[in-house]
């Protein structure tokens, strides 16, 4: 169980959360306030005891992305103020304060998500969902693809192990690699449509069908300063881009 | 007789094959009696055990013949959802009787009576028990995924008599336990008889056959070949011809018989032999 006053929050106020940083970053036009959302999720995180894994996974994902966008925006963005130029590209003030802005917006709003996951069991997540009206049957599609992933990879190695012990070359290069792998994909596949007759013979004799309200050993829990929280980030968010209309309006 | 089950001429093939796989089966379960079914590879068992828990016709199409009724009720009209709760059906892969969406033995085997919607306090009783019952209380917290094939068998078996069904279908329960496992499970089984469960078991285990089950029904070729008591099975002059093992006491006998000894009685268990033996001696006028 969660001991940590961050991670015990109910989900749907950490998805709130997610969705007002989302809302904040596209109503405010300033690269500086997105960079500062990723700078205080980064605190959350802290306070959450996941830094770590978080950041981690921001480098992994992200990065690349962020950087590919920025050098797209800088590099063909019209505008007439020229800063300078490189090649056959010449860059304007307007490309780079694009860039900066566009990539400030994906970082905030991507980690967002991110710690969302990183601080929330998907099986808690799922819960939410259901007793929001997701049906059982939905549910299970979700947690089940989720639990089956680390099942089919240890599936997918030991296929592996079996081509090496006859003789194929599993390491080296991505070519290599590949050559190795997609073999292994058939077998995977074939058991995974094969078993989904049998899983649902398994969930019908476990009364899934069964005409009843079903009920749950996993239950979560809402407390007041979860609806206090969901209320102040809905406030937020709505203000904010009530406030941003206006302004474009006007 | 007070029948549970009853198949009336029952013919069935496959959707995919062209062989009748059942051929004009007619047969009744008595309430709260053990029968088991015998019968080699490909016999038609497990086909039989899916028609008895309505997965055919329900879930698998194709031809069917004839009736099954269950309860008196034809189990073509039954609803499947409610046929859970009435018969639990343990399958012969253990492999693939897991939810997929628990990550604990316990709230595996819970998960059945969270289906039903039973009282959460009920359910965690009620699957204290049953991890008691099953002697698998020591891998509560374990993922379901990472068990060994005999434990999933007791995790499976656990998960359907939580569910406390009349009627148990149970399709080769101890294919993947070593001896001790294998004893435990028909410690379970025999419990539940006492319960006054009605048992469909499909069994290689001879001996076990022979101490623990009321009938036998033998099946080759998907036809009905013997059914009646266990001892009257044993001891019917066709069974040898079909090509299943003896109970050992009764191979046995049958093996002295053919050398020249006269038997009083065919024993089907061990504890029997010293019995049939002596009766046999007097018989021929020794003290
Ligand atoms: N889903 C299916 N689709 C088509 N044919 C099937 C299917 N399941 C079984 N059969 C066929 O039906 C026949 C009887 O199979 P069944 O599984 O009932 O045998 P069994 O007596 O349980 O055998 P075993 O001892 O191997 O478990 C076999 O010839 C098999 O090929
Ligand atoms: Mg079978």
């Amino acid at each position: 169980m969660a001991t940590n006053a961050i991670r015990a929050l109910h989900p749907m106020t950490k998805f709130t959360f997610a969705l007002f940083v989302t809302a904040a970053v596209i109503a405010v036009p300033s690269y500086l306030f997105a960079y500062a959302m990723f700078a205080a999720l980064l605190v959350i995180a802290a306070a959450a005891g996941v830094l770590r894994e978080f950041f981690a996974f921001v480098l992994k994902t992200l990065v690349v992305l962020l950087i590919i966008v920025f050098l797209m925006q800088l590099l063909f963005y019209p505008g007439d103020d020229i800063i300078g130029g490189w090649w056959v590209f010449t860059l304007t003030q307007e490309g780079l304060a694009y860039g900066l802005l566009l990539t400030s917006r994906i970082l905030a709003i991507g980690s967002a998500f991110i710690l969302f996951f990183r601080i929330t069991e998907v099986k808690d997540f799922v819960k939410a969902l259901e007793n929001m009206g997701l049906p059982p049957a939905g549910a299970y599609v979700v947690l089940s693809t989720l639990q089956i992933i680390p099942e089919m990879r240890r599936q997918s190695n030991v296929i592996m192990d079996a081509q090496k012990t006859r003789g194929v070359e599993t390491e080296g290069s991505v070519l290599v690699r590949a050559k190795a792998f997609l073999p292994t994909l058939t077998p995977l596949i074939l058991s995974a449509i094969a078993s989904t007759e049998e899983r649902a013979i398994t969930l019908e004799s476990r009364a899934f069908s069964a005409p009843v309200n079903k009920t749950s050993l996993h239950t979560l829990e809402r407390r007041p300063i979860d609806t206090g929280l969901i209320a102040l980030f809905t406030i937020g968010a709505v203000a904010l881009i009530v406030w941003r209309v206006a302004v474009w309006i006007l | 007789m007070d029948p549970v089950i009853q198949l009336k001429n029952v013919s069935y093939r496959y959707p995919v094959g062209d062989e009748q796989v059942l051929k004009n089966v007619s047969l009744d379960i008595g309430r709260g009696k053990l029968v088991t079914i015998v019968g080699n590879n490909s016999a038609g068992k497990t086909t039989l055990c899916n028609l008895i828990r309505g997965f055919i016709p329900h879930f698998y199409k194709g031809d069917l013949e004839g009736s099954v009724l269950v309860d008196g009720e034809e189990i073509a009209d039954a609803q499947l959802g409610q046929l859970a709760e009435k018969i639990g059906y343990v399958f012969q892969n253990p492999f693939i009787q897991i939810s997929g969406v628990k990550e604990t033995v316990f709230d595996e085997v819970a998960f059945g009576l969270e289906n039903l919607g039973v009282p959460v306090d009920d359910i965690r009783r009620r699957v204290e028990d049953v991890l008691q019952l099953v002697k698998i209380d020591n891998l509560r917290n374990k993922n379901p995924f990472e068990l060994s094939g005999g434990q999933r068998q007791r995790v499976a078996l656990a998960s359907i008599i939580v569910m406390d069904p009349d009627i148990l279908v149970i399709d080769e329960p101890s294919s993947q336990l070593d001896p001790v496992g294998t004893e435990q499970v028909f410690d379970i089984i025999r419990l539940m008889k006492e319960r006054g469960k009605t048992i469909v078991l499909v069994e290689h285990k001879m001996d076990l056959i022979a101490e623990y089950a009321d009938e036998l029904i033998v099946l080759a070729d998907g036809e009905v070949k013997l059914h009646g008591p266990v001892r009257e099975v044993f001891a019917d002059p066709s069974y040898m011809a079909l090509g299943i093992q003896y109970p050992h006491a009764a191979a046995l006998a049958l093996d002295l018989q053919e050398k020249g000894m006269e038997l009083p009685f065919l024993p089907i268990r061990d504890e029997e032999v010293a019995e049939c033996l002596a009766r046999a001696r007097r018989k021929e006028g020794r003290p």
